[in-house]
């Protein structure tokens, strides 16, 4: 292919070449700026509108790159050696589009490890707040990747996503912070009304506690 | 066991009987919970994912069920209170440590899933979590398939490829091997070399603690003769 012998001699060229680049990137790497900013472990609101800019962009780029493509053959050269200047703006689109896709496939690839730290941390539903950050495809994602744990751990009959801490005392004080209601607990039910404090096991009470409906409570 | 110790050396018959009898020595030492510590730390730490203890992890959950229902008779017959916390205790240690073991496991098959499934690591998992793995990379390939990758021009549509001119996958987010780890030797190993080119050197007492390469060592964690902490 063509291509790979443009990216080739691109290590040849001059640092000149690369203010292009960075004209031409800027768009995407702003979407990895956006993913730096934020916490670890956070999400902001996918950012469709400059995502589909860089989409654009991708290509425009590919136009420009066929179109000169075209007219080296046009003009009868040959494709492999020629090394005019249509041949070195077609290095530039073709290492611009790479860096496109890099930055758009590094910000959806790093929202994905996200989105599957979520189901470890907040659950199989995702709160209002959380799911209106996320995309179309990101929400099948979710739900598609915790049904996979799931299956694993029916798979293994083990709840996974308890004990997310090493257990200190098997039982632990907590506050219910929202009406529970009625819940079962080992062989007896317990009335988890708002504002009360229980003493539960640990295993019983984390999975209300990542939920946030409870809290552990410290004297 | 003794055939895998014997196939992990392989050089030279006292070698072998060597390595059976500090086997049979470790055994007598640690339980299986001290194991599972182990095999724990070693993952926990490992940039890379390790062996999957197939045994051992069967073991464990073998005791786990068997203290369930000791657990389980003493609340029947009305035993202290305090001797069942002891062992509500223990019981809770043990489950959070085959928990975490199998979770940091699933979450480096999530980190590494296309990696993984590429190489000969892929054998390092159980069955179920190769069928995990599998889910996972088609959910992964669907999701940015959908959102990017039909999307872009032809010739710049491979998940593994940024284009097709790559001759080589090089798109595939892989572990990083020459990250520092904290290990332990269990007995002198010697003179050890760090890397290829043998200009470093570094003689490995036992008990003793190092912060090395995982690359460099990489060798002794997946023979058992060092641990990580």
């Amino acid at each position: 292919m063509a291509f790979s012998d443009l990216s080739h001699l691109w290590h040849r060229q001059t640092n000149k070449k690369w203010i292009y680049l960075i004209m031409y990137g800027r768009r995407a790497s702003q979407l990895l700026r956006e993913l730096a900013c934020s916490e670890t472990g956070q999400l902001t609101t996918f950012n469709s509108d400059a995502f589909d800019q860089v989409i654009k962009e991708c290509n425009e780029h590919n136009l420009q790159l066929q179109s000169l493509i075209r007219k080296i053959e046009d003009e009868n050269l040959d494709i492999q050696t020629t090394r005019n200047e249509d041949h070195f703006g077609a290095v530039i689109h073709h290492l611009s589009l790479i860096r496109n896709k890099h930055c758009l496939m590094a910000y959806m690839y790093n929202r994905a490890e996200t989105i599957q730290s979520l189901r470890w941390k907040v659950g199989p539903v995702l709160p209002q707040e959380i799911q209106e950050k996320l995309n179309y495809s990101e929400e099948e994602y979710f739900k598609n990747h915790s049904a996979a744990i799931e299956s694993y751990m029916s798979e293994l009959d083990l709840d996974l996503t308890v004990d997310m801490v090493p257990p200190k005392d098997p039982y632990i004080r907590v506050r219910v912070l929202d009406d529970i209601g009625e819940v079962c607990l080992g062989d007896h039910s317990i009335s988890l009304t708002k504002h009360s404090l229980h003493f539960l096991r640990r295993t019983d009470a984390e999975p209300f506690i990542s939920q946030g409906i409870m809290e552990e409570f410290l004297e | 066991m003794a055939s895998g110790s014997g196939s992990g050396s392989g050089s030279g018959s006292e070698r072998w009987s060597e390595g059976l009898e500090t086997e049979a020595a470790m055994a007598m030492e640690t339980t299986d919970v001290e194991l599972l510590k182990r095999a724990w730390r070693n993952e926990k730490a490992a940039p890379e994912i390790l062996q999957f203890e197939a045994a051992l992890v069967l073991r464990a959950r073998e005791q786990i069920q068997l203290l369930e229902e000791t657990l389980e008779e003493f609340t029947e017959n009305g035993v202290d209170d305090l001797v069942v916390s002891l062992y509500q205790m223990d019981l809770d240690r043990t489950l959070f440590l085959l928990r975490s073991y199998l979770r940091i496991r699933l979450q480096k098959i999530e980190k590494y899933m296309i990696h993984i499934s590429k190489t000969n690591l892929w054998n390092r998992l159980s069955e179920q979590e190769q069928r995990f793995a599998k889910r996972c990379t088609d959910i992964m390939e669907k999701h940015l398939e959908q959102s990017v990758l039909s999307r872009l021009p032809y010739g710049y549509q491979s998940i593994l490829k940024q284009s097709i001119s790559s001759e080589e996958d090089d798109m595939v987010p892989e572990p990083q091997l020459d990250t520092f780890v904290f290990c332990k030797t269990k007995s002198a190993v010697g003179a050890f070399q760090l890397d290829d080119t043998g200009d470093e050197i570094v003689d490995l007492v036992a008990d003793d603690l190092y912060v090395l390469r995982y690359k460099s060592i990489k060798g002794l964690v997946e023979g058992g003769r060092i641990d990580l902490v």
